[in-house]
């Protein structure tokens, strides 16, 4: 390609996208007069008070919180019972294996949309609503089977003869599982984890259904609220949107390459 | 690993049990439900009777205008997204793999909208196309003010700014799929072609193009599979206004289950979306098999 050219489309494309970030992140700096009346200067006086307002009245560190909370449960509990199942799966001659990796496999065709209205029904009938556990669970069992795929994967190009000569010492299947395989997973865990923090991390489908306690909400449904319940305050608001995007932008800066890599093993199925 | 006794064999497939009962719990029972749910009749009242009513809200939906309307919208978005997207990583991939100075720094910008949560870009963008947000101060201050609108509510302008949301919020996704696969292209086939004297347009067309094609088709059939599940871009910005104009099937399915209690109506949307994203990925991996076995 002429790199003149390129450089010129990178560079005018660079701006359509800093352009509305650095003008929300300016924006949070400003009383809600000047947001309107000047948009595009600098604020006169730097109005960290957004930034306290956001985090304390409009309960964005508390949003925060559940979502780590939310977040963190869910990558923990995909990535125990996923690696277990994917041991079996992987591991083992077992005829239904072969069924049991496909049986997974269907799942990552279903868009968690086409069972909002069954998964309302049964939280409102076993009255699970404002309940995390469920949310977690609903999470794995949709994150599970590109967890499945992915560990399945990773564990059988990993030669077995450590866990052989393991077994013949005596140990258990368990501590096979516990002391050997687990251990040697961890970089595929963390690949799976991390696109599995952040699908659960942005999701707002299941807690729009059942997670209507304020104290409980994640983050990207709780500054939805914010912004339903005092959209006057433009200041505040903006200050909100700022630490929701502040928070992956440094987990990204700090983990590069971890985050890019498992995003991009979310397209790579079968 | 061969295990023999019955009653160990037990014991080592007890390990996938806690995720099957998981899944099944939380994601194949659903499915069925969802099944069901579409064939019956119920007002979302707990302990209210659920009355067997067959394919009729099958009927009701495609007889449904609005339904229509949502499925022009995933239409113009696939096809917006497809014909966006990719190119546009593209070339970003290859700018950005000629690793000029400060590359890196352009990377983060255009990958970090891919990790934000869309209730965030959403409103980030919504205060910029509201009618007396950013955007139309910008068209004020340089002359342009006959353009401004209220981006979001004018039916003429709401689809298409959608549309360009959601276009923004996905380059930096493919631009990482694409830069990957960028540095899997051997230097040697550049330089043999800087030696016949091969423009760097034509080594694009004739090297980098054909090299990525594999790459290329999935991330467009990715696009494909990806646009049928937007939902939040419309929720924050639009909620399906103005008059529904901007809604998508997932969207309609919310609003007709959740605002307006129609719940077999819903259901019978979410089967259709289900069968949409069925066909689509069971269609776009038959692709990707042929292109494999033909490589």
């Amino acid at each position: 390609m002429n790199k003149k050219v390129l450089l010129i489309f990178t560079i005018v494309m660079a701006l359509v996208f800093i352009g509305p970030m650095l003008f929300t992140i300016i924006s949070s700096l400003k009383e809600n007069r000047e947001i309107f009346s000047s948009p595009f200067s600098l604020p006169e006086v730097f109005k960290f008070e957004n930034y306290v307002f956001a985090w304390k009245e409009a309960n964005m560190g508390r949003y925060i919180l559940n979502s780590i909370i939310i977040s963190s449960s869910t990558v923990i509990v995909a990535a125990l019972v996923g690696s277990m199942a994917s041991f079996v799966i992987a591991r083992f001659n077992f005829k239904i294996n072969k069924y049991l990796l496909l049986f997974f496999l269907l799942g990552m065709m279903i868009p968690m949309h086409s069972v909002l209205v069954p998964v309302a029904y049964v939280i409102g009938v076993l009255g699970l609503k404002n309940n995390l556990v469920a949310l977690v669970l609903i999470y794995v069992a949709f994150l599970l089977p590109f967890t499945i795929i992915v560990l399945t994967r990773f564990m059988k190009s990993v030669s077995p003869s450590l866990e052989e000569a393991a077994i013949m010492d005596g140990a258990s299947y368990f501590q096979v599982y516990y002391k050997i395989m687990l251990p040697m997973t961890v970089p595929a865990i963390s690949t799976v984890s991390i696109f599995n923090f952040l699908a659960s991390w942005n999701d707002i489908l299941f807690p729009l259904m059942f997670i209507n306690d304020d104290r409980l909400k994640p983050v990207a449904l709780g500054l939805l609220n914010f912004s339903g319940e005092r959209a006057s305050e433009y200041g505040p608001l903006m200050a909100a949107i700022t630490i929701v995007i502040l928070i992956p932008l440094i987990v990204y800066l700090l983990f590069q390459e971890k985050v890019e890599s498992g995003l991009a093993a979310g397209s790579v199925k079968g | 690993m061969y295990v023999k006794r019955k009653s160990e064999r037990f014991k080592v497939f007890s390990f996938a049990l806690p995720a099957l009962l998981i899944y099944i719990i939380f994601l194949v029972i659903p499915i069925v439900g969802a099944v069901y749910f579409s064939l019956v009749e119920w007002n979302g009242i707990k302990g209210s009777p659920l009355e067997f009513v067959g394919l009729q809200n099958y009927f009701d939906v495609i007889a449904d205008p609005d339904f229509r309307i949502s499925l022009m919208n995933l239409l113009s978005l696939v096809f917006f997204s497809v014909l966006f997207h990719t190119p546009i990583a593209l070339l970003l991939a290859v700018s950005l793999n000629t690793k000029f100075k400060g590359y890196r720094f352009f990377k983060v910008i255009y990958f970090v909208p891919t990790i934000f949560p869309l209730t965030a870009i959403g409103l980030l963008w919504y205060f910029i196309f509201m009618p007396n947000g950013s955007l139309n101060s910008f068209l004020d201050l340089i002359g342009l003010s006959e353009f401004a609108t209220g981006w979001l509510i004018n039916p003429s302008t709401a689809m298409g700014t959608v549309i360009f949301v959601n276009i923004w919020a996905g380059i930096g996704y493919y631009m990482v799929i694409l830069l990957a696969g960028l540095t899997t292209i051997p230097d040697e086939l550049y330089e043999a072609a800087k030696i016949d004297g091969a423009t760097p347009v034509k080594q694009f067309l004739h090297i980098t193009i054909p090299m990525l094609k594999p790459i290329i088709t999935l991330c467009i059939l990715m696009d494909i599979i990806g646009t049928v599940k937007v939902f939040d871009l419309i929720f924050v910005m639009t909620e399906g206004g103005p008059n529904g104009l901007t809604n998508l099937p997932t969207t309609l399915m919310y609003y007709e289950a959740f605002r307006y209690n129609n719940f077999g109506f819903g259901s019978a949307i979410g089967v259709i979306i289900l069968l949409i994203a069925l066909v689509l990925t069971i269609g776009s991996e038959s692709i990707m098999n042929r292109k494999r076995k033909s490589e």
